[in-house]
């Protein structure tokens, strides 16, 4: 077995020495932003009457900004911002030894530039997340495992489901546009590097330092509001709240950040010839999903910063008792939330879009219809948000228009599964890993698809709103679905990013484990929510046990088939199969360079003169 | 945009004997059966599965969202059937082994096929909408017609406990008791947080705000328990945020407002 | 290919061990999470001494006695304290309460807080107790001023098939003056106390778990003022137990 040399390189490794930029690293970071949280901490509690709550809040949430200010300092963020205001920039060498040229593995602990180590980190960064958040679901399902909330009480019970929502929802919107957004989109378009590389950087440590901060809830007293945060119940919560409000915020720079880079790349730094209707879909749907995000998480931003207002300095936003209203709440957190939903979706279904051609050797089925759905979601997205207020009391004429836009979204959905069914009709699809995860989509999307227009029907949705069911249906859509498709792109991108083939046999293990446990997991929910279980709830009558203890059995399954899918990954990037350049005879640029990809990903400029589906014979 | 050799298809024999020829596909055959058994399975569901899990009907309106649900299933069955059909059949058909399978037939698309998949399923959707309508009006109506006669109750959702006043009888409760076949609003408000009042058996729900009351309205058609539920986290005791009540005959009723110190109507 | 197989079996066996160490992990989460929620309510059990005849029979008499503490020092002062690590109101000597199943419950409640409004003013009333009633200093009475009330204890349950409903709510009324000597015993050290006894009783059903909590807003400062010690357990707030 030959091993993989991580660092081929012919250029003499840079060392500006005496640049400050040599010095700097995670760990530094971690100490500034240690000292600033502190300091910040101690220095403001020492005025402060720490009995009242809003000198309590006031102090921790700038305490924890201070964290994420001083960690982004420590690692050196802002050194080359710092020289233009003196009017200068980072000398070139020091540029090149940000882009992390023949530094091993130290670069991915730095503020590094070059595309290819952002989208690793981002990698190992989501897959902590969604460890932990699953960890968090184990104890969720553990505690209703039986009636009686024996397991753990109300008060980490309301924390667990809170912070196992935050911590997917963050997870799972950079699922797709993070690790494979920045490793591989750059090379899919034909560029040396994204847009604006230093954001690049700075996208993934914000979100870094927003890390810390979430998990600082747990020993703030927890959170008692679930991750939508609703006021006036967040203003009224404990000081773990702040920690959810101050992750918000920062998470929200970082994807404002990552957006605005992802798509400046797309729109100016395609290939030549790549042509719009040339553009690998998985590219059309990272880029649909991070511009819908830029106007959709601003909202939440002002909609924590409101709530950290009320909170710290008495405004009224959500107050009613002050004119204030928690329907003001629910508007901003919903004109995030359900294009945020699409933000999660349309990346994971492009990756899968992105692979039926590839394994089925066939070309993309109406590339067209594929555009027209995703552009039809997100454009329906921003008009649907209500549709989560139906049972809300707010202005219930508004109700029939909303459901109208909302039922619409079945449309372009129903041409994304025509795109991957057309594809898939007449071939022969190799069953690889990544291939069978698009029949788990097939099935997840379906059910989440068909349970979401029982939902968005007023009528339906008078029963199954606040259920067990609603939390059933969007786990279909956004794990099933969204993280189905991740998971498939990590398969099927593995070998271009780490060199080796992903484990198989461990793969199917993990593909099964986690599918079938789904199914009972969601199954039982989806009957509880039929019963009449409510969401959320630490305690429930005897009457859902059962639906619930099958559910608590399906959780477990996936638990096993998530740990089964690390140990794989863990494994084949350490020690797997070796992998030829382009596995897959795929015709994505991607797999046109070598492994390691060179810093500049292409020796010589790629010229595009088809989009990359041209598979098939054709037919006399 | 439909591609060379597709045309040339288009071109040489009858519509009809095209269609024939189609038919006769063994990959259509067995597709389409698939996507039959699929569709049956989906109905047998639809016939089921609401009706067994949902809890006892005891409204008008429970009623129409369950009768809502069933027809929605049916409605999404063949749906279903075309997807899982095709995917069945062509994952039975899979290619197994270490290299790519040859290239399948260059299809890049089918005009009339987009075209007529998405009038459809906007079909599809419009159903569900003009369904949806009808019964947000056919209960506007109803409410409108029944506000007269109306039994009003306001509903108070505390931290963590439900309360409930009858006004025209001068009683406040803990449960919800109500009287069969009589209109009832109810006039829902939270004395803190966000709640949402759900008597889980009427099939009604609406949230409960602070100093804002939100209506909802209902007649009760069977007698028997009901549970009242909050659907929205309200904090610590959220969920034990839960209380009773009975749909009774007017003279019980009356009998248990007597019980309670009121007056009767 | 010997290798290959050896090197397969190895790693099956690494992948197992992996699952293995994962499912320890998280389990490992789950009883740290788990032990720290054990119940941090001490229990109080109800003592049973004689029968009282009621509606349903001939029960046993059980008796059981709390505290309402403005603080910790309050608390401390009358030998109670239910939790130690916060200086803010709270019932003792606990918040778990075992009560006895199909008996006659007396509880007596010694409360010396001051109060004011409470957000929802049905929780002034007496519900649930034998008669409807309950004495205050010896008083009977069936409600009291929704505006003079310091605390409630209203106790309710999840209705299900498997037991007995149980509902009680009993408003206690605020002491007189917001006079710190009224509730620092370190000056008359319970032996001269403002504050007011409140007797009610009410009949337990079969075996359940409840819960109780307190409906007058204590939790200072935050909305509607059911922030802070509202949202933790052991406080105002706590389960009940019949056994």
């Amino acid at each position: 077995m030959t091993t993989v040399e991580y660092q081929v390189s012919s250029r003499p490794v840079p060392n500006p020495a005496k640049s400050l930029i040599t010095k700097l690293h995670m760990g530094t970071g971690m100490v500034v932003g240690a000292i600033f949280a502190f300091g910040t901490y101690f220095w403001l509690r020492s005025g402060e009457d720490m009995t009242v709550a809003h000198n309590v809040n006031r102090v921790l949430l700038i305490s924890m900004f201070m964290w994420s200010f001083g960690f982004l300092i420590g690692i050196g963020a802002f050194i080359g911002p710092f020289r233009w205001l003196i009017g200068k920039d980072l000398t070139d060498e020091e540029q090149l030894f940000l882009a992390g040229d023949g530094q091993g593995v130290s670069r991915y602990f730095r503020y590094c530039t070059d595309h290819k180590v952002v989208g690793i980190q981002y990698l190992v960064g989501v897959m902590v997340m969604l460890g932990a958040g699953g960890t968090l679901a184990m104890m969720i399902r553990t505690n209703l495992l039986s009636p009686g909330s024996k397991f753990v009480t109300p008060v980490i019970y309301n924390s667990l489901v809170g912070l196992h929502g935050i911590t997917m929802i963050v997870a799972m919107i950079v699922v797709s546009t993070g690790p494979f957004g920045n490793f591989i989109l750059p090379i899919m378009i034909g560029a040396r590097d994204m847009a604006f590389p230093r954001l690049n950087a700075l996208s993934w440590w914000v979100l870094f330092t927003a890390i810390p901060v979430l998990c600082s809830a747990w020993f703030l007293g927890g959170i008692p509001t679930g991750w939508t945060a609703y006021a006036p119940l967040s203003v009224q919560a404990g000081p773990g709240m702040n920690a959810f409000i101050a992750t918000i915020i920062i998470f929200a720079i970082s994807t404002a950040v990552a957006g605005a880079n992802i798509t400046a790349t797309v729109v100016t730094m395609r290939a030549k010839g790549m042509k719009w209707n040339r553009v690998p879909i998985f590219v059309v749907g990272a880029t649909m999903s991070v511009a819908l995000a830029i106007p959709a998480f601003p909202t939440f931003m002002v909609s924590m910063i409101m709530t950290a207002l009320d909170r710290t300095v008495n405004t009224t936003f959500f107050d009613a008792n002050f004119g204030g209203s928690g329907w003001l709440y629910a508007h901003l957190f919903w004109i995030m939330g359900h294009p945020e939903v699409y933000v999660i979706l349309i990346p994971g279904v492009a990756i899968l879009m992105e692979i039926v051609p590839v394994f089925v050797r066939k070309p993309l089925f109406s590339y067209n219809a594929a555009i027209l759905g995703f552009a039809g979601i997100s454009g329906l997205s921003g008009l649907v948000w209500a549709h989560h207020m139906y049972m809300s009391g707010w202005l219930p004429l508004l109700n029939g228009p909303f459901m109208i836009t909302t039922e619409m979204i079945s449309v372009p959905t129903g041409l994304i599964f025509l795109v991957i069914l057309g594809t898939l009709w007449r071939g022969k699809p190799w069953m690889k890993l990544p291939m069978l995860s698009v029949y788990a989509f097939l099935w997840n999307m379906l059910i989440g698809g068909i349970t979401g227009v029982y939902l968005s029907d007023v009528p339906a949705d008078n029963y199954l709103h606040g259920s067990m069911y609603v939390t059933a249906h969007f786990h279909y859509t956004l794990m099933g679905a969204a993280l189905t498709g991740a998971i498939a792109g990590l398969a099927y991108w593995f070998p271009k990013m780490t060199g080796r083939m992903l484990h198989e046999k461990a793969g199917y293990t993990a593909f099964w484990f986690t599918q079938i446990g789904f199914q009972i997991l969601f199954l039982g929910m989806f009957i509880a929510g039929a019963e009449g279980q409510p969401r959320r709830v630490a305690d429930y009558a005897h009457t859902y046990a059962t639906s619930d203890r099958i559910s608590t059995i399906g959780a477990y399954l996936i638990g096993i088939g998530m740990i089964t899918l690390l140990w794989a990954v863990i494994h084949s990037w350490r020690k797997g199969d070796v992998a030829p350049q382009n596995p897959w005879g795929a015709k994505t640029l991607e797999w046109t360079v070598p492994f390691p990809v060179p810093l500049e990903n292409f020796d010589e400029l790629p010229v595009i003169t088809s989009d990359p589906y041209g598979y098939g014979r054709s037919e006399k | 945009m439909s591609s060379h050799e597709h045309e040339e298809e288009v071109l040489a024999p009858t519509p009809g004997a095209r269609v024939t020829a189609f038919l006769k596909r063994r990959d259509v055959r067995v597709s389409t059966a698939l996507g039959i058994f699929f569709t049956l399975v989906f109905v047998l569901l639809g016939w089921k599965f609401y009706p067994h899990w949902m809890p006892t009907i005891m409204s008008t309106d429970m009623k129409a969202n369950e009768a809502l649900m069933v027809a929605f299933t049916y409605i999404s069955a063949p749906i279903c059937g075309i997807v899982l059909g095709i995917a069945t059949y062509t994952f039975m058909h899979r290619h197994k082994g270490d290299t790519p399978p040859e290239d399948g037939p260059a299809i890049r698309t089918n005009g009339p096929l987009v075209v007529t998949w998405t009038v459809v399923t906007s079909l599809f959707a419009l159903l569900a909408i003009v369904w949806g309508i009808t019964e947000l009006n056919v209960g506007a109506t109803a409410a409108a017609a029944e506000a007269k006669s109306a039994l009003v109750v306001e509903v108070t959702g505390s931290q963590w406990v439900w309360t409930f006043n009858y006004p025209s009888l001068g009683i406040e409760t803990h449960e919800l008791n109500l009287p069969i076949n009589q209109p009832v609003i109810f006039d829902v408000v939270s004395s803190d947080v966000n709640h949402s009042f759900w008597p889980v058996q009427l099939g009604v729900k609406v949230d409960a705000n602070r100093l804002e009351t939100t209506v909802v309205h209902t007649t009760p058609t069977k007698l028997g328990n009901i549970d009242i539920k909050c659907a929205e986290l309200c904090g610590l005791y959220h969920a034990y945020m839960e209380t009773s009540g009975q749909i009774m005959t007017g003279s019980d009723f009356n009998n248990w407002v007597t019980a309670q110190g009121g007056h009767t109507a | 290919m010997t290798t290959s197989t050896s090197s397969r079996s190895k790693s099956a066996i690494g992948g197992l061990i992996f699952v293995l160490i994962g499912v320890t992990v998280v389990s490992t989460v789950g009883f740290v999470l788990h032990s720290l929620s054990a119940d941090p309510q001490k229990k109080l059990y109800a003592t049973v001494n004689g029968t009282m005849s009621t509606p349903q029979g001939n029960l046993p008499h059980a008796f059981i006695t709390e505290g309402v503490y403005p603080d910790l020092a309050t608390a401390r002062a009358n030998g109670s304290g239910a939790n130690n690590n916060k200086d803010w109101v709270q019932y003792g000597p606990a918040t778990h309460l075992v009560l006895p199943q199909h008996a006659y419950v007396t509880m007596t409640l010694h409360v010396y807080d001051s109060g004011e409004n409470l957000n929802n003013a049905y929780f002034g009333k007496v519900v649930g107790t034998v008669n409807g009633t309950m004495t205050v200093d010896g008083q009977e009475v069936t409600g009291i001023d929704p505006t003079q009330v310091q605390h409630t204890f209203t106790l309710h349950g999840l209705p299900t098939s498997t037991q007995d409903p149980l509902f009680v709510n009993v408003p206690l009324q605020r002491v007189a003056t917001d006079d710190q000597d009224n509730f620092l015993p370190t000056k008359d050290a319970g032996t001269n106390f403002k504050g007011h006894t409140v007797v009610f009783s009410f009949i337990t059903g079969g075996k359940g778990e409840y819960v109780w909590n307190c409906e007058y807003p204590c939790g200072d400062g935050t909305y509607q003022k059911f922030g802070a010690v509202m949202g933790q357990l052991g406080y105002m707030s706590g389960k009940v137990t019949v056994a």
